[in-house]
């Protein structure tokens, strides 16, 4: 008879989140731009930034206390509730 | 178990005989349970039968699906069942699983020459169709059959070559004494399987049994949790932790360790989200002190980071097993470390109080000295420093301090994060003749460390490098709490390490009290 172990994963099943549908087109939509802090992150999102200024969309800089650790729920919020759209840089 | 009774069971609209077999379960295994909700699959299959591995493969995926739809499909092996869930696992068969010993009462219910062999029963619990060997369009008539009884269409296995093959003897249908013979060694193998779950760290394991962990927890609630474990968030319950005690080989009286250095590394001060993903080799660096380390006989003496004591190894190990299996940073996944190191695997130092001529670490940190404290470091491998011919504390200080000079990257001054010092009986000693406190060599490490700028603006440096004027000296640590002391090792040799820090990702240095279990 088989042993009766005790996992030591959380056996939870997560279900995932569908992605949210793409735009067609940036021309007027309002795009956040998160900067995680790493290095060198800023300039990456200065490119993006001038990109899509140049595709008709109103932009807005948020930044994460540390790459390192998880965006604070607030910060969260704010992006939720701030943009239609978001771009989280990643850079070294 | 129901008794099998000597039908022939496998004729179409016939009962379907009974299961003499073991589940998986708490309930037993019969036709009414796995009719309740429609209709059932008995899957008949054999651990050493090719044809059988094909039906799991190809009808395993199937059955979640199946289940929702009314139709309940179970695996019921001629192997033991521990045998039979590791097989199931192996060819992805997501069904119930259940099996039966010699003479295999279920197999000789349902008159098996042949496995696989499926047998359709319908809601009314009559045979409804067979499938021996395997064959795709019977399968695809057993489930048509099955739909039409649930008003549901139900996925087929894909159309694939090949679409009939012979299945193997039933070892019911052979010789009982040579089917006995061949039941013997089963191939079964606790540790392998703990390889197959993915419960390791590369080495072996203890198996995490009910009762090893029953016994690790003392009588401390199982359900209780310590928060969620970075990265993947799993929740740290306490028998979660006491199954990587367990699993890493600790014995029952090290687990109130294991659990304070768990709530230590789970305090988000500690930042050990960061830790556990980044591409720094950084491991989580244990240091025990107080009365717990005579206690649980951990080695703070010769050979203080290496092997050879279990309860170092093993509750260093509890720890590390945490963060990969509950917290899901395995090496490779989540982990993203380009090199890591071997700490990685178990970090755990207790500090030689008695020896040391200084406050032991956790009463620096504020703890009374009679009390058992974890503490945790995020850690880069140690380094050792070999002084044999200093002559004076000043001279040895600076041998020390300056082995850290690349502590990090070469030309990364000023360290903001914690470099960790074990010194050795030895060099502590010429401390203590001197009369040095630990601010005093603290303080002269920190003093000593230092470079003009401009030999410092080369690759990865500093922005405090970069600001400085070139002739400005920039010193190796920005404040002298960088530097942790400890003392550990054996009493001949000198030779002191150093362990360099895990590094721009805010993580501090955090200590917990070891509580009784019965606190």
């Amino acid at each position: 008879v088989a042993a009766d172990y005790v996992s030591p994963f959380d056996e939870r099943v997560r279900t995932p989140e569908p992605l949210a549908p793409r735009p067609a087109s940036m021309a007027g939509s309002r795009v956040v731009l998160l900067d995680i802090r790493k290095n060198r992150g800023a300039e990456f999102l200065d490119r993006i930034e001038t990109l899509l200024a140049a595709a008709g969309a109103a932009t807005a800089r948020v930044t994460k206390e540390i790459f390192s650790k998880p965006a604070a729920l607030s910060l969260i919020d704010e992006i939720a509730s701030g943009g239609g759209l978001v771009v989280e840089a990643l850079a070294d | 178990m129901e008794q099998a009774p000597q039908v022939n069971g496998a004729q179409a609209g016939s009962p379907a005989p009974g299961l003499a077999v073991h589940g998986t379960g708490l309930a037993p295994v019969t036709i009414a349970s796995l009719t309740a909700g429609g209709c059932a699959l008995l899957v008949f299959v054999s651990e050493h039968c090719p044809t059988s591995a094909l039906a799991l493969r190809r009808l395993g995926p199937l059955c979640q699906a199946w289940a929702q739809a009314g139709l309940t499909a179970v695996a019921i092996f001629e192997d033991p069942l521990d045998l039979a869930i590791r097989t199931a696992r192996r060819f992805g068969w997501t069904g119930h699983v259940a099996a039966q010993e010699p003479p295999y009462p279920a197999s000789q219910a349902y008159r098996l020459s042949t496995v696989p062999t499926a047998v359709l029963v319908g809601r009314d619990r009559l045979v409804a169709g067979k499938m021996a060997g395997w064959d795709q369009r019977a399968m695809a008539s057993l489930l048509a059959e099955a739909g039409a009884q649930l008003g549901a269409e139900l996925a087929m296995p894909s159309d694939a070559e090949p679409r009939t093959k012979p299945g193997c003897s039933s070892k019911a249908a052979i010789d009982p004494d040579l089917a006995a013979a061949m039941a013997g060694q089963n191939g079964a193998d606790e540790l392998e399987e703990m390889f197959e779950r993915g419960w390791t760290d590369g080495l072996p394991v203890i198996p995490p049994t009910a009762e090893r962990v029953e016994a690790m927890l003392g009588g401390l609630p199982a359900d209780a949790s310590l928060g969620p474990v970075p990265p993947a968030m799993g929740e740290a319950t306490l028998a979660r932790v006491a199954a990587c005690a367990v699993l890493a080989g600790c014995r029952p009286e090290y687990f109130p360790v294991v659990a304070a250095a768990a709530r230590a590394a789970l305090d988000p001060a500690f930042n050990l989200h960061g830790q556990a993903v980044t591409t720094q080799p950084a491991g989580q660096l244990v240091v025990v002190n107080g009365p717990m380390r005579e206690a649980i006989g951990l080695n703070s003496g010769m050979g203080a980071l290496g092997p050879g004591f279990r309860a170092n190894l093993t509750i260093g190990r509890a720890l590390r097993l945490l963060v990969c299996l509950t917290g899901g940073a395995m090496p490779g996944a989540m982990d993203r470390s380009t090199l890591g190191h071997m700490g990685k695997l178990s970090f755990c130092i207790a500090e030689d109080e008695e020896t040391s001529p200084w406050e032991p670490l956790h009463v620096e940190r504020g703890f009374a000295a009679d009390r058992s404290v974890v503490t945790v470091i995020g850690s880069d491998a140690p380094l050792s420093i070999s002084d044999h011919r200093s002559r004076t504390p000043e001279d040895l200080a600076y041998i020390l301090a300056w082995a850290a000079a690349s502590a990090w990257s070469t030309n990364w001054w000023p360290l903001a994060e914690p470099s960790v010092f074990v010194i050795c009986p030895e060099h502590a000693q010429m401390f203590r003749e001197a009369g040095w406190t630990k601010q005093r060599l603290r303080q002269f490490m920190f003093e000593a460390v230092r470079r003009p700028a401009s030999l410092l603006r080369r690759g990865e440096t500093t922005q405090v490098v970069h600001a400085a004027p070139p002739d400005a000296l920039v010193p190796k640590w920005a404040s002298p709490e960088a530097i942790v002391l400890l003392v550990a090792g054996g009493e001949a040799g000198r030779y002191s390490a150093v362990l360099g820090p895990c590094t721009g990702m805010g993580s501090q240095i955090v200590s917990r009290e070891v509580e009784s279990r019965g606190r």
